[in-house]
């Protein structure tokens, strides 16, 4: 059978487990419709969809820049790969809900930060590793965000192991992107492969961007008519531009470059055709480092003089707050499940990836024992830079690393192994074979928390590679969230359809129109005459 | 000019926006429809909601014995799959309905035979190409495969007919009745969309149904104009049934809004019209454009979106008759001795 040819040889690797697919390469039940049409559908149509994608994509311009082999930075089609992951409604409830204890815990915890430091006084987490934190920001130091809301947008990476239990790699509530491509992804698939669809019910992503401007006008400071909303971009240079424009657009807001924004008398306003215009919330993509040179780093090009002192005296709300990044820092990141019960007093639902500190001097050589079998992490950086995996490290390596962390320990976390999930991936011939994937849901934070069904799955396009980030070289994938009705939350009573009312008939007229008009007479008179 | 040529023209112009608006509102309901998500949240601009807008085939006898039928098949069978592939193709390719795309674009294309003279020969070869490509490459198999490029093709076609009408078409009595066609076409293409859309009953805001399953079919509504982003700048709140419903009736800013399209409707009749002054169809039209704006301007409009909509279709049918009567009913008065 042609389709067999698609998923010759799956071996999923030892250890994972495939998302869609059995050992026995028999697919799971709620995912049997995909996979029959795949199988229908085969290699070529596969790979031709493929071609039409980039094409689309180059045109829409819906690119990632990448650095070349030779320095160059280009832009190439953004990588969605046609095959979808796909998430049970009952599954789904368990992350929901998981994510949005995390997620006040957090918001819980950076307000701590910068008053009471409760958290600190009850013994649960070192003063000196939070006022260490690069992103901790002494400038905001008892100033509290506009309806107590830090973590307006977040997105926590999630995976699944070996023993299919989901807990969080990593927490992202400074400037987390990729919501822009959750949605394209979704629009792309439906019109590039809309057969994949067929038999299953997902749920729609693309209320996405009027939650996001409802929680940004909910968290303006007091005003009672329409808050004004702006996306702060550093501008086209940046390589998630794309993103920005996307979503100003889709919210219909403003996109302001520093330039756009000056502060008088602590109060933020944009440039206009018709003079200064008050704003009341900015949701800004660039580092709390670069956005007022009075404040933060004196040398930022891209920042807004006096912007700190306007939010310190509450006539603007930024998102994310400033000063959030402490609580996504990798360290911080240990002592998370600590937080939720600390400020929910709950039992974490998701929990996190066994993670060690190298600072305490037992574990470190603990770790340094079974450096062949962990994880090793930089605590600041980001987009998988400098991640070291010790089963895929050369002895080399091994030493290197070694002597990095008895250097620097307090630079570096480890962590336990996990043994991604994977799912059908298309190699690049039409076949499909297995690729490691993670999960970045999204979540808004206004006067609730309400989280996109889904979000990014970002996979790792190399065999056996664990690096899913785009920067290297990672893809990504559609992610459904089926509507099985497993969903108690979901309660949407049902809409009554309707029947429409009876409209004047349709007209025809001139020349060619007289047969129709002709027609509509006659069966307002009786039997057809003929012509 | 003759009026039997103002008439084709007219028709051609009615034609092309018909022909678009139905391209437009199949890519929204497949849009809508792929995810399959639907089911009971109703999203009224579906295959069913399209259907009627368009008004299936003309009435012939019998036909309420068919309609009783087709609407008992659509109730047994699943939502969604009945319509999309029966539907569909009936609406795009069926060269036997005459509401269908394709049948639309055959019509315009006969008209502009006749007008070659009248239009300019760059809008001629456009439209010609254009009827080509229908017959060229297995539509049906595209529309089962990939819909959207259909439906891109033939949006994209009818705006560089529309293009090359701004850059090459003399504003003259036949640009005019050209203009017309296509805005009285797009006026009540719009209004259809609506009353098929926003429910008989309270718009006011007192749906028992929550905010979160109209929104879909608001934007399912924009989606099926391509009215999205002029909405999202124009109005910086969440869309609802009924501030989309205002939008696409009242808001003079955007193009393809009712008032947008009557107050063009009027402009084109100005000019085609020796004595507009005194002319019924531009009085009556004047009327209702000055109506509208009135309402616009209210902020407590005391009349439900939706028996206006039902005022101004009413209205927009009977200035449909009136410029039949003035300015092309000399024509047809010889068609019956023929």
């Amino acid at each position: 059978m042609p389709g067999d040819a698609l998923i010759d040889g799956y071996s999923i690797p030892d250890g994972s487990c495939d998302e869609l697919l059995e050992h026995d390469g028999t697919p799971k039940p709620h995912v049997a419709s995909l996979v029959a049409t795949l199988r229908r559908l085969g290699p070529q149509t596969l790979m031709e969809a493929g071609r039409r994608r980039d094409a689309i994509f180059m045109q829409q311009g819906i690119t990632f820049e990448v650095s070349g082999s030779d320095g160059e930075r280009r832009d190439r089609p953004f990588p969605l790969d046609l095959v979808p992951r796909i998430l049970t409604g009952a599954e789904w409830t368990v992350i929901k809900r998981g994510l949005a204890q995390r997620i006040r815990a957090l918001n819980a915890f950076v307000d701590d930060v910068y008053h009471g430091h409760e958290i600190v006084r009850a013994g649960l987490v070192p003063w000196s590793l939070i006022v260490s934190r690069p992103s901790f920001a002494r400038a905001v130091h008892g100033v509290r965000a506009p309806g107590g809301v830090y973590t307006h947008v977040s997105g926590c990476d999630l995976v699944r192991g070996g023993d299919s239990i989901w807990r969080v790699l990593e927490d992202n509530v400074r400037t987390p992107s990729g919501i822009s491509y959750v949605l394209e992804n979704r629009l792309a698939m439906t019109r590039l492969v809309p057969e994949l669809f067929a038999g299953h019910r997902v749920r729609p992503v693309d209320n996405y961007p009027s939650l996001l401007l409802e929680a940004l006008q909910a968290v303006a400071p007091g005003v009672e008519s329409e808050p004004t909303v702006v996306l702060w971009t550093p501008g086209p240079l940046n390589s998630a531009y794309f993103e920005h424009a996307f979503l100003a657009r889709e919210m219909g807001i403003e996109l302001v470059e520093a330039s756009d924004l000056v502060v008088r008398d602590a109060t933020c306003y944009m440039r206009t055709t018709a003079g200064l215009q008050r704003v009341h919330t900015i949701y800004r993509r660039l580092d709390d480092d670069f956005i007022d040179p009075l404040d933060f780093r004196p040398d930022s090009v891209l920042g807004v003089p006096g912007l700190v002192r306007a939010y310190r005296a509450g006539t603007v709300a930024i998102a994310n707050a400033i000063g959030t990044g402490v609580a996504d820092d990798k360290a911080v990141y240990h002592y998370v499940p600590e937080m939720i019960r600390f400020y929910l007093e709950e039992e974490p639902i998701l929990e996190n990836v066994p993670t060690y500190l190298l600072s305490d001097d037992k574990l470190r050589k603990w770790v340094l024992g079974r450096l062949n079998e962990l994880v090793v992490k930089p605590t600041s950086e980001s987009g998988g830079k400098g991640v070291f995996i010790g089963p895929q490290a050369s002895a080399a390596e091994l030493e290197q690393q070694a002597r990095l962390i008895e250097a620097h320990a307090e630079r570096f976390i480890a962590q336990e192994l996990v043994h991604l999930s994977t799912v059908p991936t298309e190699t690049g011939d039409g076949h499909l074979a297995p690729r490691h994937v993670d999960l970045r849901p999204f979540a808004v934070f206004g006067e609730e928390i309400r989280i996109v069904p889904g979000g990014l799955t970002r996979v790792a396009l190399r065999e056996g590679s664990m690096i899913v980030n785009s920067s290297q070289g990672g893809g990504s994938k559609d992610t459904w969230v089926l509507d099985d009705g497993a969903s108690p939350d979901l309660v949407l009573p049902a809409v009554v359809p309707r029947k429409p009312p009876r409209l004047p008939d349709i007209r025809y007229g001139g020349w060619h129109g007289q047969a129709q008009q002709q027609q509509q007479q006659q069966a307002a008179l009786g039997p057809p005459a003929s012509r | 000019m003759l009026a039997r040529i103002a008439q084709e023209l007219f028709w051609l112009g009615r034609d092309m926006t018909r022909a678009e608006h139905t391209a437009r509102m199949l890519d929204g309901a497949f849009h809508a429809d792929v995810p399959g998500t639907p089911g009971e949240r109703g999203v009224t601009l579906s295959w069913n909601g399209v259907l009627a807008v368009i008004g299936a085939k003309p009435p012939a006898p019998g036909e309420e014995a068919a309609e009783g039928a087709a609407a008992e098949a659509v109730h047994s069978a699943p939502a969604g799959i009945l319509g999309r592939g029966e539907i569909a193709p009936l609406l795009t390719l069926d060269t036997e309905n005459p509401a269908s795309v394709v049948s639309c674009v055959y019509r315009a294309r006969e008209r502009a035979r006749t007008l070659r003279d009248v239009i300019s020969t760059e809008m001629w070869e456009a439209l010609n190409s254009f009827y080509l490509s229908l017959g060229r490459y297995d539509l049906e198999a595209a529309l089962a495969t990939g819909p959207y490029s259909v439906y891109q093709d033939v949006k994209e076609r009818c705006a560089l007919f529309w293009g090359l009408l701004v850059k090459t078409m003399l504003r003259d009595e036949a640009r005019s009745f050209l203009d017309a066609g296509g805005r009285i076409e797009g006026a009540d293409m719009v209004l259809r969309m609506l009353r098929v859309a926003i429910p008989v009953g309270d718009t006011a805001g007192a749906f028992d149904e929550p905010a979160q399953a109209h929104e879909a079919e608001a934007i399912a509504l924009l989606h099926a104009v391509g009215g999205v982003q002029a909405f999202r700048r124009h109005v910086r709140s969440g869309p609802s049934l009924n501030s989309v419903g205002s939008f696409l009736l009242y808001e003079s800013a955007y193009p393809g809004s009712v008032l947008a399209s009557l107050d063009e409707l009027r402009d084109a009749l100005e000019i085609a019209d020796q004595t507009p002054r005194s002319a019924p169809p531009v009085l009556r039209l004047g009327r209702l454009i000055a109506d509208l704006e009135l309402q616009q301007r209210t902020v407590d409009r005391p009349e439900p979106l939706v028996e206006m909509l039902a005022r101004v279709q009413a209205e927009l049918e009977q200035i449909d008759r009136e410029i039949d009567d003035r300015y092309f009913a000399v024509a047809a008065l010889s068609m019956v001795h023929v």
